[in-house]
């Protein structure tokens, strides 16, 4: 491989690990858009994810050691998967705003945000206990499919992940931007006492914002298991920081640029391994944080503030 | 009425455990007992290995007790986790906590372990201003009883840190030796895991494959809590090197085998005894983990003929495969008893300086070969052998050459 295919090969890799960000990013985005609220728990829903997306399969019989499957089973077993999951950590999103934000909602400085990081500790530990700290493999339902371009490749799992990501994006931004809810949504976002004087039920639409976001983490987490294979306790950590970064990077509070964001995390990630090595890798990352909250604040689409008096 | 029922339940209860503890106290005071530490990361990445480890302790513990003790003298482990949760492997700041705690119980007179470097720099200087003995059945970082770094990890001076394995001054390099002279490469990548013992064996390796004048494509660090390794394996792969050596144990190395798999198949890999564990292939894929050499610190041991009964043995009392630091974790507990048996010959009861200054003097045969140790407290046998994963389990391939 010459240096450019490896080059190329390293912008394939890049722009999936960042749409792997991206799926994270959006709920997180989404969330702060219209409670301002930083939802720390969001990764630890994530990794929860892995492990409901894990015992999904355990039920349908799929265990790590089965062959990959194909066709109509395949396709049908995807669905499934997909569906539970999305569902099951939608629900625990629900729940976590419940049981632990609602009654911080008019709260007002840092107390709201704390409270997620003690969810998020509270999800890890729940993890760490029922499934021990070792690696976990996830089962390899995908068929290993490879196309080249030059010396470099693509695999089905990188596009797989690629457009379900720019799918689930454009729905998203529809969803916000077409919809009664999403209207809603946005009168929320902009003041919710005057919303709730329009008639708008605020805590329905908060509660479904929850279940969006955190139905996103799950399909995050299901990728994260089928392209990298494992899971473990600790994977929210490191991936949730830098799908944060990512949200940040992009501007907080705009869809297109969480998306935006991972991939430029992404692709970071992959070219600064390349070029000065991996052990840089978050160093690299959080100094974007840095140099984004003192010199673009806003991020790269986020051009309004706050609106809030 | 329930206050009072609850109030008599109580100091019923109290009055029991009183008398319980009463009754513990009378039966060390009577008996003779030496009581030995084993700190080890039963939980985390690692905890196979432990296990192992641990069993092999507890079989020669067993053995010796059955016996009568040794000189009279029963053996009692006192075992502590030294992983936790938040590092998901071993964490040196929990062992040199436990550590602490073996110094603090004064009928701990020494100890077995650790099973890592990283906790072993941090738990000597422990030791040596307890005057305390730890016999490592595993952790084979070289500068832990180097005299360089005397100041360091022995301020006392005198030798409290001693190994039923040799380290990784030959560890190391020799595996560099069987990659270079049996398959035959030209050029290598290597990659380690930051922890002390993974940055100090790949940099044994390194410098030795360097004298042997193997091309180093390269040099890296991998975030053991990282998930994605595509990066710098697709660097590896557009370098392509004759071989990975991986120097690190088990948190990474789950990661790294299927992805490497995946990415640069046809390279050979390599790594130390932080990868020769039971469990990898049920953490990472057999087909992921095939082909993969590791070593061990000592001579192979589960698979020769003198060692058989032995096995027999361990498989039946503590119902898993050994391995061989289970043999020299095994042996480790002999020396101890072998120390105990001279100190009390002198017809003094042990303590932690006897006990020191008699494993110091050790003249055993075992079932690993003769064991007795240098100045610093390394073993004198200083054999490394090869392995490699074949379908999904270890087998034993040579001696690593010495040169």
């Amino acid at each position: 491989m010459s240096l450019l295919d490896v080059l190329l090969q390293q912008v394939v890799n890049g722009l999936a690990l960042g749409m792997m960000y991206a799926l994270l990013a959006l709920g997180f985005t989404m969330v702060y858009g219209i409670i301002e609220l930083i939802n720390f728990s969001h990764f630890s829903v994530f990794m929860t994810g892995t492990f409901v997306g894990l015992m999904v399969l355990n039920l349908m019989g799929v265990t790590a050691v089965s062959k990959s499957l194909t066709g109509l089973v395949l396709v049908g077993t995807l669905v499934a998967l997909f569906m539970a999951t999305m569902l099951i950590t939608g629900v625990l999103g629900v729940l976590i705003e419940r049981v632990c934000l609602r009654s911080l909602r008019n709260v007002s400085g840092t107390a709201p945000m704390i409270t997620t990081i003690g969810v998020a500790f509270i999800l890890i530990n729940t993890m760490l206990l029922a499934w021990g700290p070792q690696t976990q493999r996830f089962p390899q339902l995908l068929p290993n499919w490879r196309w080249s371009l030059g010396a470099a490749e693509v695999t089905f799992k990188q596009v797989l992940l690629f457009v379900v990501g720019l799918i689930l994006m454009l729905a998203l931004s529809h969803l916000v931007k077409r919809t009664t809810l999403g209207k809603a949504m946005r009168a929320t976002a902009q003041d919710a006492d005057a919303a709730r004087m329009m008639g708008i039920d605020v805590d329905r639409v908060v509660v479904l914002t929850f279940f969006l976001g955190s139905a996103l983490a799950g399909a995050g987490s299901l990728f994260f298991g089928l392209y990298y294979g494992f899971t473990a306790y600790y994977i929210g950590y490191t991936t949730g920081l830098r799908a944060f970064t990512s949200a940040v990077l992009g501007g907080i509070g705009s869809i297109p640029g969480a998306v935006l964001g991972g991939l430029c995390i992404g692709l970071t990630q992959s070219l600064g391994g390349q070029l000065l090595g991996v052990k840089w890798t978050d160093v690299i990352i959080f100094s974007i944080l840095i140099v984004t909250m003192v010199f673009r604040p806003n991020g790269l689409l986020g051009t309004r503030l706050p609106q809030k008096a | 009425m329930m206050n009072r029922r609850t109030l008599v339940l109580i100091v019923a209860l109290v009055a029991v455990m009183a008398m319980l503890a009463g009754l513990s106290d009378r039966v060390t005071a009577q008996g003779k007992v030496v009581k030995i530490g084993l700190s080890l990361p039963l939980t985390g990445a690692d905890a196979d290995g432990s296990d192992a480890v641990l069993k092999g302790s507890q079989m020669a513990i067993a053995e010796v007790n059955a016996k009568g003790g040794a000189a009279g003298y029963k053996l009692e482990a006192v075992v502590f986790d030294s992983a936790t949760p938040a590092a998901g492997q071993y964490d040196p700041a929990q062992a040199a906590t436990n550590y602490k705690k073996f110094v603090a119980d004064t009928l701990v007179l020494v100890a077995v372990g650790p099973i890592m470097s990283g906790e072993g720099k941090a738990i000597s200087p422990i030791l040596s201003e307890a005057d305390m003995a730890t016999i490592t059945p595993s952790s084979t970082n070289p500068d832990i009883t180097d005299p360089k770094f005397q100041a360091q990890y022995r301020p006392k001076g005198k030798a409290v840190y001693f190994r039923t394995v040799t380290t990784d001054a030959y560890q190391g390099p020799n595996m560099a030796n069987y990659l270079f002279h049996s398959q035959k490469i030209k050029s290598v990548y290597v990659l380690d895991d930051g922890g002390a013992f993974g940055v100090g064996i790949a940099d044994s390796f390194q410098k030795r494959a360097g004298e042997l004048g193997v091309k180093l494509l390269g040099r890296d660090r991998l975030d053991p809590k990282e998930a994605d390794y595509k990066t710098i394996l697709t660097k590896i792969k557009g370098l392509s090197p004759d071989a990975l050596y991986y120097g690190g144990v088990m948190q990474a190395a789950a990661k790294l085998a299927p992805q490497s798999y995946e990415v640069i198949p046809k390279v050979i890999k390599a790594g130390s005894d932080g990868v020769y564990d039971l469990s990898w292939p049920k953490q990472s894929g057999k087909e992921a983990v095939d082909g993969w050499f590791c070593s061990q610190a000592s001579p192979e041991l589960v698979t020769s003929p003198k060692v058989e009964a032995w096995v027999t043995k361990f498989k039946s009392t503590m119902k898993r495969d050994p391995t061989n630091y289970a043999i020299t974790a095994y042996n480790a507990v002999l020396v101890i008893a072998d120390a105990v048996e001279r100190t009390a010959a002198g017809g003094k009861p042990p303590t932690r300086t006897s006990l020191r200054d008699a494993i110091q003097a050790t003249k055993l045969s075992s079932i690993q070969g003769p064991i007795a140790f240098d100045a610093n407290g390394d073993i004198l046998t200083r054999t490394v052998s090869i392995y490699q994963w074949r379908d999904g389990e270890i087998k034993y391939v040579s001696v690593a050459p010495e040169k």
